[in-house]
């Protein structure tokens, strides 16, 4: 659960996203602007944390006051390659961060960090991940709680979903594509597995809440609604004229034991009693239409 | 009545004192806690003279002035019917006239529930400094395993007692305790003959055993307590799904004598109180620093944090997520009914998360003050404070409570949604009168 430093919102006198360039870093930024709190957001142009001066630069970029945001990461890190990339860009992050110790750092992570349970899955269940992308965020959440001394939040999202997504993962994204592309939408056996989806934009607005009262510790950024993927495929289906065809394809290996992840969100409503998610119809009713604006 | 152990009446007390004391001992309890008061009270309607000594001079003031600090059904008659053998004290020389001290202050827990005990070592040097030193000095206080053995002094007569008490009960389980657990520093001696005496009185059994035995049985006891508790809080919450109702399935069990009719299967907003999370924790932290197993014993802690935030989760998915200006009416502050305490209240634990929304609260006994909420302002009555709300909450049983209309409360409330984890109300009325009715234990 995340314990505020400020009781009532109130901006840091910058907040920095380093990663300004990525699906949610860019979110972010937008979300920031509306709330009317300066930022600075680094893409890789301005900060390449892979080249050689990478920490020095973001280290000249950073000022004591600063908020920071650290969302930059090659994604998916599917392979050991590509973890160990990740690590190498958070290791020149931290070591920024140290030198400099910004204000209050928020690290975007993930909720692959979690342990498989079948009970709801909550901020307290054991962080023991399960692929190297869990890993790679698992492990660059103890660099930064081991290089870093300030007050520091991680925000460990599910699967999100939005307009802008540049992958093209299992669930509502690919979905949406497909029926674009005039294909049929095709889910796993029966789609019956249950996960939990979030907004990119809620994603970004519980960042935001987190900056304004300088959190400290752990928040899921999760609905609390386990919707199954052939729900969901139905639902973009039906967004398209004609109805784009749902068809049912073998699994590419095994069914997925654990068929329904759940999440306990109550340490959200404790966090931030008057925030509450989009639902996922209207979510992706939203995106569909900003899509076909595109 | 039956005593667990044969002993010689006598025990450590020289001869003419025994005669006195055969006559009948004095009883003191230091501490005019919940505990200290309650068993104080209940001590003299056994017929013995009764001290009650406590620090604090204004409150044993107020107590000897008849004014109760605690709220407990008959407690007052109590006093009234035994008042002369009862006399209150803030100086800790009256202790001296007493031939069995019980100490009994309240023993804090933090958020962990790990307990502070300065207060009762403070206590209980105080005691023992303004006692005779053949009085029998009983520490009656929640304490770890090992405390009392390691307070032991040489020349002193120090035992421990387990208590019994239990907030809205306290009068039935001071006058009528189904037995007495004590720990002693060798159970093979018989008791101090005053102790024995007064126990006696009682008429129940009598369980001496060593002192760490005397501690672990309290914790044992209320362990079984959070199994049954826990039990019926994870299968009333599968019922809340899948369209069962506990509330069938519960007789059934009670009929079951591997179970029991007395067993405790009303499903409830996780384990309320503070003790028996109090010594959940105590086996945890006995269980790190020795290295047993004690994975249940943290599921039960898991569990019970879970279910106390029944009401906060409901009332997020059936109103506050879709009404954001919503007012809320609680009724009830107390932490259970018949009782003043909020210590551990779930109805303030739901109140803490609520800062954004107007509530309206209606407690029979506590103030709305108790709520320390920004926007809560106190109701008249219970239907004064559901008139106007999007969503009411039940959170205090009170009997009181029992006697609302749910016609009454539909014609008087803004929304429909009630959240009644108690079943204070008759489900089907409400339902009837058009109530979004939410309970534990049915879907």
């Amino acid at each position: 659960m995340l314990s505020h430093q400020f009781s009532t919102p109130t901006a840091p006198g910058r907040v920095v996203v380093v990663g300004a360039g990525g699906f949610v870093g860019s979110t972010l930024v937008k979300q920031l602007g509306l709330a009317k709190v300066p930022v600075l957001g680094l893409t890789r142009k301005e900060v390449d944390l892979l080249a050689d001066d990478g920490a020095k630069r973001l280290r000249g970029v950073l000022r004591p006051d600063d908020g920071v945001v650290f969302v930059s990461a090659v994604a998916p890190a599917k392979t050991a390659g590509q973890m160990m990339t990740n690590l190498r860009m958070a290791e020149a992050a931290c070591a920024a961060f140290a030198a400099v110790q910004p204000a209050h750092l928020l690290y975007i992570s993930s909720d692959a960090v979690y342990a498989d349970n079948a009970n709801p899955v909550t901020e307290r269940s054991p962080v023991a991940p399960s692929t190297t992308h869990g890993m790679m965020h698992a492990a660059r959440e103890l660099m930064l709680r081991s290089e870093y001394r300030g007050p520091l939040a991680f925000l460990r999202p599910t699967l999100i979903f939005g307009a802008g997504d540049p992958h093209s993962g299992y669930g509502p994204n690919r979905f949406r594509r497909q029926a674009a592309n005039g294909e049929p939408i095709t889910i796993f056996g029966e789609g019956e597995e249950k996960r939990d989806h979030v907004a990119v934009e809620d994603v970004a607005r519980l960042a935001v809440r987190i900056l304004l009262h300088r959190s400290v510790g752990v928040l899921n950024a999760v609905t609390g609604v386990a919707t199954s993927f052939h729900d969901i495929a139905n639902i973009v289906a039906a967004q398209f004229s004609p109805r784009a065809e749902v068809k049912s394809v073998p699994r590419p290996g095994p069914r997925p034991h654990l068929l329904h992840r759940f999440f306990d969100i109550t340490d959200l409503h404790k966090s931030f009693p008057d925030f509450h998610f989009e639902p996922l119809a209207d979510g992706l009713a939203r995106v569909h239409q900003e899509s076909s604006v595109r | 009545m039956a005593i667990a152990r044969a002993g010689t009446a006598v025990g450590r007390c020289d001869q003419d004192r025994t005669m006195s004391i055969m006559a009948l001992p004095k009883i003191g309890y230091a501490g005019m806690t919940h505990l200290g008061l309650c068993s104080a009270i209940g001590a003299s309607s056994k017929g013995f003279d009764t001290l009650g000594f406590d620090t604090d001079p204004a409150l044993v003031a107020r107590i000897d002035a008849g004014k109760l600090p605690v709220v407990e059904p008959d407690l007052d008659d109590l006093l009234r019917d035994n008042r002369v053998r009862m006399s209150f004290s803030a100086d800790p020389k009256a202790l001296l006239g007493c031939d069995v001290v019980y100490v009994a202050p309240d023993v804090p827990t933090d958020d962990t529930g790990g307990s502070d005990l300065s207060g009762l070592d403070g206590l209980l040097a105080l005691v023992l400094a303004n006692t005779r030193p053949d009085a029998v000095v009983v520490v009656l206080s929640q304490v770890p395993p090992g405390f009392t053995a390691a307070r032991q002094r040489s020349g002193r007569l120090l035992y421990y007692q387990v208590e019994t008490l239990v907030f809205g009960r306290a009068v039935e389980r001071t006058t009528k305790p189904e037995r007495f657990i004590v720990g002693a520093p060798d159970p093979s001696e018989p008791l101090p003959l005053a102790m024995q005496q007064y126990l006696e009185a009682y008429g129940c059994p009598i369980l001496p055993m060593r002192f760490e035995s005397a501690e672990l049985t309290k914790i044992s006891i209320n362990c079984c307590l959070v199994a049954s508790v826990t039990v019926a809080n994870t299968l009333a919450e599968l019922c809340e799904r899948i369209g069962a109702d506990w509330s069938e399935i519960a007789p059934a069990l009670k009929l079951d004598r591997r179970i029991g009719a007395y067993s405790y299967l009303s499903p409830g907003l996780g384990l309320a109180g503070g003790n028996l999370e109090r010594d959940l924790a105590t086996v945890v932290r006995f269980s790190e620093e020795y290295g047993t197993e004690a994975s249940v014993i943290r599921a039960f802690i898991g569990n019970s944090a879970h279910r106390k935030d029944w009401a906060l989760r409901t009332m997020h998915e059936a109103v506050l997520n879709k009404v954001p200006q919503a007012t809320i009416g609680v009724l009830g502050l107390a932490y259970k009914e018949n009782t003043h305490s909020v210590k551990n209240s779930p109805s303030l634990a739901l109140i803490r998360y609520l800062g954004p929304w107007a509530l309206k609260v209606y407690d029979p006994v506590v103030p709305a003050s108790a709520a320390l909420h920004p926007n809560a302002s106190g109701a008249a009555s219970a239907l004064d404070a559901a008139e106007g709300v999007d969503v009411l909450a039940i959170m205090t049983p009170w009997p009181e409570f029992k006697l609302l209309s749910c016609d009454d409360l539909a014609a008087t409330m803004r929304g429909r949604t009630v959240l009644d984890p108690y079943r204070v109300l008759n489900p089907a009325a409400a339902r009837r009168a058009g109530l979004d009715y939410r309970t534990l234990g049915v879907a």
